[in-house]
């Protein structure tokens, strides 16, 4: 947990909330009973916009859910999940720093107890996440709301309700809330990551939770199968795999697990990008033992070639506009991060310092790169702002850091490390601040950040 | 236990008839490997060598075994080899280019064989790049070879990157083993 002491800058923005929560409407929980797990509308009133680490983290009171006694098991299982996953995602956005029932208790004040608003006031705290549960047959009824601790007025209050299995994504749903709320921009709670691990023997496709729950096969090539790259609408991803022979790029549907080819002729076709508008894909081929950027369009299927160069051209992305592709080459002597526009023209080198820069993931806000630059032998994540053309590196920790992928906030960033000895997907703030593990089991890479889901 | 017999039926032959040059499979390169010239086709030797003993017991042509045997022979007996690269690099030096020749002899005398050159990099670059950079080391290779008149039809190059290992400690022994060029006989004319 990152305690800070309140300072000025959250002081004042405290009084900004109390300010805020007065044109919050205050009915907003009873409003519409929902009838299912999804929020009761939502808050897009753009209220305060917070980055991690460039502000005191705001300091949230979160008690046990009232009401969780009197619950059949089953739905007390739920509440656990439920609340659990709410911190988590709470803790893992980067904004709050949070007094969960442990650190509560610690402090004298038991769980499950009538609301003393002073009581979470005087241990610092600045907003309280007050939780009720009831549960109506099988399914259980979540009610979360957040209060303002200096006034005691409801900042924002949703009601969720659906079966024991679906607690986890009630959680989600109700902290993208919360998030949305304090920054203005939507959580990542219900987002996804894919990647790819040879944890069955095999390397082929995995999904997994943005928090590293849930993790689950998708492909069952038996071959090598890599690079995944999610498509803008979320509903496919692009691949390569050997199982035809040569590495070929496929793409999979993932709401039937149904794969087609998109470009499998050939020696090379490799590290395929979605252009932001789904209709095209950017990617390597080898033409004559010479890779060059290609563009394949989806829909008629005719490829068009973007480069020629006699250095290795590989691994594309498309800016968020679609309207420049960001590359690796080697043509000036070693590998570095160069730009175009979509249609091949106005190259330019992008990186200067390193020397083996890959891997480019595009910030969604376009104004700046991620990617993996080798320094004193070792890969580490470097930014490069594209405005300012200034350069600086994550401080994520030991070993080999490198294949960025952003969430679709900008907010945090999933990287394969092979700290610990094995290559493993890891999630970080944008900052580099608090780099964790998501995943354990064999080696796993190239994490691919779903959009948010439609 | 083919193989077993098959040593066995080696070691006989090596005992009894000493001029049977057919048992290059355990003992490469002993005395003067500067002379030791790639053995000649092997098919020959083993009908040359009937003996007596071993009437009945005619020791198969390595050649004509199956294909995974054929690729365990030819690389045992070094008439193919791997060659090895640089870090990062995919220019042939100059032991690369001694490699090449003698499986270029080999597949130019075995028409009958499709190759497979397989393009490999150490782990020590970046997923993407490497596939690219494999690729590479494959084409280098096979042009090479082209030039020494093997044809085109003869192989077909493919990347594996650093997703295929042959080694996977993190030390230099290991990533150089895996910074190769591989050869394989993936099917029979």
């Amino acid at each position: 947990m990152n305690r800070r002491p309140l300072d000025l800058v959250s002081a004042s923005l405290v009084a900004a909330l109390v300010i805020l929560a007065l044109a919050v409407e205050p009915a907003a929980l009873d409003a519409q009973p929902p009838p299912s797990d999804t929020g009761l509308g939502s808050q897009d009133e753009l209220t305060l916009v917070l980055e991690p680490g460039q502000r005191s983290l705001l300091r949230l009171a979160a008690p046990p859910a009232r009401g969780t006694a009197a619950l059949p098991a089953a739905a007390r299982d739920a509440v656990k999940t439920l609340e659990d996953t709410l911190r988590s995602d709470l803790d893992l956005s980067g904004i709050f720093s949070i007094q969960g029932p442990a650190e509560l208790a610690a402090a004298g004040i038991p769980g499950d107890a009538d609301i003393d608003l002073d009581l979470y006031r005087s241990l610092g705290n600045e907003i309280l996440l007050r939780s009720d549960v009831r549960s109506e047959g099988e399914q259980v009824v979540y009610e979360g709301r957040i209060l303002d601790l200096e006034s005691g007025d409801q900042i924002l209050g949703k009601r969720y309700r659906g079966g024991p299995d679906l607690a986890r994504r009630m959680a989600h749903s109700f902290a993208d809330e919360i998030v949305l709320y304090f920054t203005g921009r939507k959580g990542v709670a219900l987002t996804s990551v894919a990647f790819y691990s040879d944890r069955d023997g095999f390397k082929e496709l995995y999904l997994m939770d943005y928090d590293g729950w849930n993790q689950r096969r998708i492909t069952g090539h038996r071959s090598t199968t890599l690079s995944p790259d999610w498509s803008p609408d979320g509903q496919e991803i692009a691949y390569v795999s050997y199982f035809g022979g040569q590495p070929g790029i496929y793409r999979v549907q993932l709401s039937s697990g149904a794969k087609s080819p998109v470009v499998t002729d050939g020696s090379l076709n490799a590290s395929p990008a979605w252009s932001p508008d789904g209709s095209k894909l950017a990617f390597a081929r080898s033409v004559r033992g010479n890779t060059e950027i290609f563009v394949s369009d989806l829909a008629s299927g005719t490829l068009r070639r973007l480069t020629d160069s006699s250095g290795i051209d590989t691994n594309p992305a498309f800016s968020p506009t679609g309207r420049e592709i960001a590359f690796t080459s080697s043509r000036g002597g070693t590998p570095q991060i160069y730009v175009m526009d979509a249609e091949g023209a106005n190259l330019r080198r992008l990186t200067f310092e390193g020397d083996y820069n890959d891997g480019v993931a595009w910030h969604p806000e376009g104004d700046r790169i991620a990617y993996a630059s080798r320094r004193d032998g070792r890969f580490r994540i470097a930014i490069t702002n594209l405005v300012t053309s200034e350069t600086h590196l994550l401080d994520l920790g030991p070993g080999n850091n490198e294949q960025p992928s952003w969430s679709p906030d900008g907010r945090r960033i999933a990287f394969t490390s092979d700290r610990g000895g094995s290559h493993q997907v890891w999630l970080a703030d944008a900052t580099g601040a608090r780099p964790i593990r998501l995943t354990s089991e064999g080696n796993s890479w190239a994490a691919s950040w779903s959009a948010y889901p439609r | 236990m083919k193989r077993i017999s098959m040593l066995l039926v080696c070691t006989v032959l090596v005992l009894m008839l000493p001029l049977v040059a057919g048992c290059a499979k355990k003992k490469p390169m002993t005395a003067a490997p500067e002379e030791a010239a790639p053995p000649p086709p092997v098919a020959q030797e083993v009908t040359e060598a009937p003996s007596p003993t071993t009437e009945g017991d005619v020791q198969p042509d390595p050649l004509s075994e199956d294909i995974q045997s054929v690729n365990a022979y030819v690389y045992e007996s070094g008439l193919i080899g791997d060659v090895y690269f640089e870090f990062d690099r995919y220019e042939l030096q100059a032991e690369a280019r001694n490699r090449l020749q003698k499986n270029a002899e080999f597949m130019k005398a075995h028409p009958e064989f499709v190759f497979s050159v397989e393009g490999h990099c150490d782990e020590r670059g970046t997923n993407e790049y490497n596939l690219a950079l494999g690729d590479r080391r494959a084409s280098a290779a096979m042009a090479y070879m082209a030039d020494l008149g093997v044809p085109e039809s003869a192989a077909q190059t493919i990347t594996y990157g650093e997703e295929r290992p042959v080694c996977t400690q993190s030390n230099e022994s290991c990533w150089w083993r895996n910074r190769r060029a591989h050869f394989v006989i993936t099917a029979r004319r």
